[in-house]
């Protein structure tokens, strides 16, 4: 197994993007939901599809009951792709339609992808999503797609990218200004609406980005970290 | 960039002026090529424009990425001082609100009974005649039942109401009416305070949904994550008192459950053990006033009558007056019964025991904006109701709806649809056909939020003027409502004529804003300010001017809570309450709101019934069995869901879905709960009490057809599982 995921890579070498979860800041609001639906271009699904467990969601939210009346309890967790450094989705693709970028993302190339879904079966946080059929949109909700990023048709897995068109245009403005990205720069959808700022993305090869102080916190952790995917994400325990 | 912007925003002015009048349809549709030449718009580069969402109540600025002419995605605006660059659910959604494929396109008429919902497209020339006929055959009878819209607007059909002896009202179903009653009580104040939750240490809040609905809850999300993690060393902690674990209590440190209408009656009890542990922070003759209204109380009757055990009671009091910075903040279930406006009276008297006005992590009061033309006096359920015995009258009403629902809002059992069925003529400006539009005998729809001018002032809050400019040219045939009244005021002619004789409403927000700036920043030339206004989506000031507090009021006994249905033909307590997505039922046209899941039970597109799993199984209920709710005013049924926390005699319904019309996402989906709800009022604040019917429930034998998405993939399991493939 290619350890993919850099740790030890100085500053100034290449981007490691993460995010880190702060579950003590979640409400469960769903902002984050809509903002990325909207930004993704990702398809309704409508009931009865829905009925048949084939809504798609890139980030959704987890909750949790513990307990009984009056005992109860409820715990929300956001789930979204963690692009993780050693990703069991990827060695079992076929046709290398998910594979890793140098700057940590876990990728998917939609026209490479034939849609056999051993990448799904092998996720274990269930975030890669199946197209069962043509995405539709009635007049005129078609107009509000975004032009950056591609609608994918029937027959291919989809999932969350963490906005790679973002991260991309940020890092070309960059690049023209010959610079580095500055931490807060780019912003995933998700990240951008969260009222709370539960969610925080940034390089994790820089030491002064956010997420890189946030993720030393030691109340991080990795979602199913036992599995060894070395996920890209660091989750923040709710304190209770 | 910077100039083509400036130059978009100048000629986008002069576009709109023209768009008020008949016949200048063509320069408007002409407006986006004119502003950015063909070889400006590059492909796939966007601009952004600022507005004011009005998706809700609460007015957060936005900014919309505008490409080739179109919306792509709306932002929080990062400079506005409400929402900082955040947004909700709703806000995000807004965009299926302006590209919805129901939309009405153009001004329709009746065409068939009344009700029926069948309308024909006639001319906007005889559309305008119509209505103004109709102005002029009812003088002083006529109504208009309007959203609140605090801004110009609400000045605009204020005057114009006022002018032609009619009455405006404005009306929001499940609105802040109580608060702002019980604020005039105890603070002798009329607007709402900031409730400054990022600099609390301790927030105790009874039922207050500040985390999905209440007030603004952008605002208040952004509060709860500082008050969370966003001080070093300090975390702030929050316990919720209410009868359900709501969305916001999830969220709670430690949620507290407590019978239905007794959360009044708590916060005197936990106020008179702030009291007698001497840890007020009172004046003396204050004390003397406040300790007269407690002394009678016993704690140990009062953890009787609301079910929360004495040590409990005894341990929120502690806990409240140790914390550095408590605050006590109550709404939601709690408002939402007969004794509402008592019950927040109650507990704003714990703010006023620990000293919390106006300092750090407290109530604060900020000195309004001044902005002219923004008054907009909410009313409640009461005021509409009292249009039953208006119309009785021999001149029967003109009725208007502007962005108001009020025969999905109000429970059939006020029988306000009499006041529609009894109406001369009546109008609607909805750009959507929802129930009450439904019933109009002329419709003149109005552009959606995104095509329009407008402002939005947010009092109290973060002291703001947000200013809406339309980011996309209009879609359809369709008019802003501003102008048709302007234009109705120009046909009526006289005192009308003469009070509202601006060509249109842009040029009538413009010169409200002149008013305004001539007032806060006399030194700097409008124009100049007036384009900085655009560009950054409004008027705020950092921070606000406090507003002294003189009076303190002590609390007033809460009476008990009234409940219609008998205890033992109707056993159990009902709480509809506000969804997520679609709120009261307006964003059930959107399809991402429909598709969004229920944060607690993962329910998408349609309705469902909670109910404690232990209760459901002394039913014999399995989880979708298909239920019966039986009140004395009606009978819904819907799928159960188990829900754990629901105290076992309680049972809750989402709002927002059985709507008879409303589109293709909207129509014939789910049941509305508020067809099995008494009548019953706050009478101080004339608000609804939504809690305060009790139902049965029976089993129907058949199994329901939820849909949960739950964690993705169990969906098609469970699915296969019921054989349902
Ligand atoms: S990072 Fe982007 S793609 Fe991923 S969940 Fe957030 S908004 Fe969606
Ligand atoms: S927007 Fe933020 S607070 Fe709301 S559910 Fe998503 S992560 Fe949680
Ligand atoms: S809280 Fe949400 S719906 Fe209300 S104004 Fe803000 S963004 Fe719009």
């Amino acid at each position: 197994m290619v350890e993919y995921r850099d740790q030890n890579a100085p500053p100034g070498g290449p981007y490691q993007w993460g995010m880190v979860i702060d579950l003590d800041r979640c409400t469960g609001c769903e902002a984050c939901m809509v903002a990325c639906k909207a930004e993704n271009n990702v398809r309704i699904a409508g009931e009865d599809e829905a009925a048949k467990g084939r809504a798609v969601s890139w980030i959704r939210i987890e909750r949790y009951w513990e307990g009984e009346y009056p005992n109860a309890q409820l715990k929300f967790m956001p789930v979204l792709c963690q692009h993780c450094g050693n990703a069991p989705c990827e060695p079992v693709c076929p046709v290398y339609a998910s594979y890793h970028t140098p700057d940590g993302l876990n990728a998917q190339v939609y026209n490479r992808c034939v849609g056999v879904r051993y990448c799904g079966n092998n996720c274990p946080y269930t975030v890669r999503y199946f197209n069962w059929f043509e995405p539709h949109w009635d007049e005129p909700l078609n107009e509000q797609l975004n032009p950056d990023v591609t609608v994918r048709s029937v027959g291919v897995m989809e999932k969350c990218t963490f906005c790679v068109q973002r991260i991309r245009a940020g890092q070309q403005t960059a690049q023209k200004e010959g610079r580095r990205v500055k931490d807060g720069e780019v912003t995933p959808a998700c990240v951008q609406s969260c009222p709370t700022e539960a969610l925080v993305f940034g390089d994790r090869n820089d030491p002064e980005s956010r997420v890189s102080k946030l993720a030393e916190s030691d109340r991080g952790f990795g979602l199913l970290e036992e599995l060894g995917t070395k996920p890209a994400i660091t989750y923040l325990k709710r304190i209770k | 960039m910077d100039l083509n912007r400036r130059d978009f925003l100048k000629v986008i002015g002069l576009g709109a002026a023209g768009s008020a009048l008949p016949g200048c349809g063509g320069e408007t549709a002409k407006l986006i090529p004119a502003v950015l030449p063909d070889e400006e718009i590059v492909p796939g580069v966007a601009n952004w424009y600022a507005s004011v969402c009005r998706e809700c109540e609460a007015g957060c600025g936005i900014i919309v990425r505008v490409m080739e002419g179109r919306a792509k995605k709306i932002e929080g605006n990062p400079d506005h001082p409400l929402n900082r660059g955040k947004l909700c659910a709703r806000g995000q959604a807004s965009l299926q609100g302006l590209y919805n494929p129901d939309r009405i396109r153009g001004p329709l008429q009746r065409d068939g009974e009344r009700g029926e919902g069948r309308f024909k497209p006639i001319p906007w020339e005889d559309a305008m005649s119509r209505w103004v006929a109709a102005l002029q055959k009812h003088p002083g009878g006529a109504v208009l039942i309007s959203r609140p819209v605090p801004g110009t607007l609400a000045g605009l059909f204020s005057t114009f109401m006022k002018e032609i002896s009619g009455t405006v009202l404005f009306y929001e179903p499940s609105a802040e009416r109580p608060l702002r009653a019980a604020n005039r009580k105890s603070f002798g104040i009329d607007f709402l305070p900031d409730y400054d939750l990022a600099n609390t240490t301790y927030l105790l809040s009874f039922g207050a949904p500040f985390l999905s609905h209440w007030l603004s809850p952008v605002h208040f999300g952004i509060a709860y994550g500082e008050m969370r993690q966003g001080r070093p060393a300090v975390r702030g902690r929050f316990v919720q008192v209410e009868p359900r674990l709501s969305m916001t209590a999830a969220s709670a440190d430690r949620w507290v459950p407590i019978r239905p209408g007794t959360e009044g009656l708590l916060a005197v009890a936990i106020g008179r053990l702030i009291l007698k542990e001497g840890r007020a922070k009172l004046s003396r003759e204050d004390r003397c006033r406040f300790e007269k209204f407690y002394d009678p109380f016993s704690i140990d009757r009062i953890a009787n009558e609301t079910g929360v055990a004495e040590e409990e009671i005894v341990r929120l009091a502690r806990e409240f007056y140790t914390a550095a910075s408590p605050l006590a903040i109550g709404g939601g279930i709690a408002s939402e019964q007969t004794n509402g406006t008592d019950t927040l009276v109650a507990i704003n008297a714990l703010n006023l025991l620990v000293g919390n006005i106006n300092q750090p992590g407290g109530i604060h009061f900020f000195q309004p904006s001044g902005f002219p033309a923004s008054s907009a006096e909410v009313v409640g359920e009461q005021a509409l109701l009292d249009l039953k015995n208006r119309t009785q009258k021999p001149s029967r009403a003109l009725l208007m709806l502007y962005q108001s629902n009020p025969l999905y809002t109000l429970p059939p059992s006020t029988q306000f649809r009499q006041v529609f069925e009894e109406a001369d003529f009546i109008v609607s400006f909805s750009p959507f056909l929802d129930e009450s539009t439904a019933m109009a005998d002329l419709i003149l729809p109005d552009h959606f939020f995104l095509e329009s001018w407008g402002d939005h002032v947010t009092e109290g809050i973060a002291p703001a003027v947000g200013l809406a400019q339309p980011v996309v040219i209009p879609r359809y045939d369709t008019r802003p409502v501003g102008d048709l009244f302007l234009s109705a005021a120009n046909r009526f002619g006289g005192g009308l004529k003469e009070r509202l004789s601006w060509t249109d409403f842009r040029t009538m927000v413009r010169e409200q804003w002149q008013d305004f700036f001539a007032l806060r920043q006399p030194a700097q030339p409008f124009d100049a300010a007036w384009v900085e206004a655009l560009q950054r989506g409004g008027w705020w000031k950092p921070e606000g001017k406090p507003v002294p507090i003189s009076q303190r009021g002590a609390p007033t006994a809460p009476e008990p809570a009234r409940f219609e249905g008998s205890e033992k033909e109707f056993p159990f307590h009902f709480y509809p309450f506000p969804s997520m997505g679609l709120h009261q039922g307006e964003g059930a046209n959107r399809p991402w709101l429909q598709e969004l899941p229920d944060p607690l039970t993962t329910v998408v597109w349609g309705s469902w019934v909670e109910i404690n799993p232990k209760t459901a199984q002394e039913y014999g209920l399995a989880e979708r069995d298909l239920v019966r709710v039986i009140s004395p005013y009606g009978v819904i049924e819907a799928p159960v869901i188990f829900f754990p926390g629901n105290p076992p005699d309680l049972i809750s319904m989402p709002l927002g879905q059985g709507h008879t019309f409303y589109g293709r996402y909207a129509r014939e989906r789910g049941v509305n709960p508020l067809t099995l709800l008494a009548p019953l009022i706050d009478p101080p604040s004339g608000g609804l009490a939504t809690g305060a019917t009790r139902v049965r429930i029976e089993r129907t034998g058949k199994r329901g057809r939820p849909v949960l998405v739950d964690q993705t993939g169990q969906g098609a399991k469970r699915h296969t599982e019921e054989g349902e493939a």
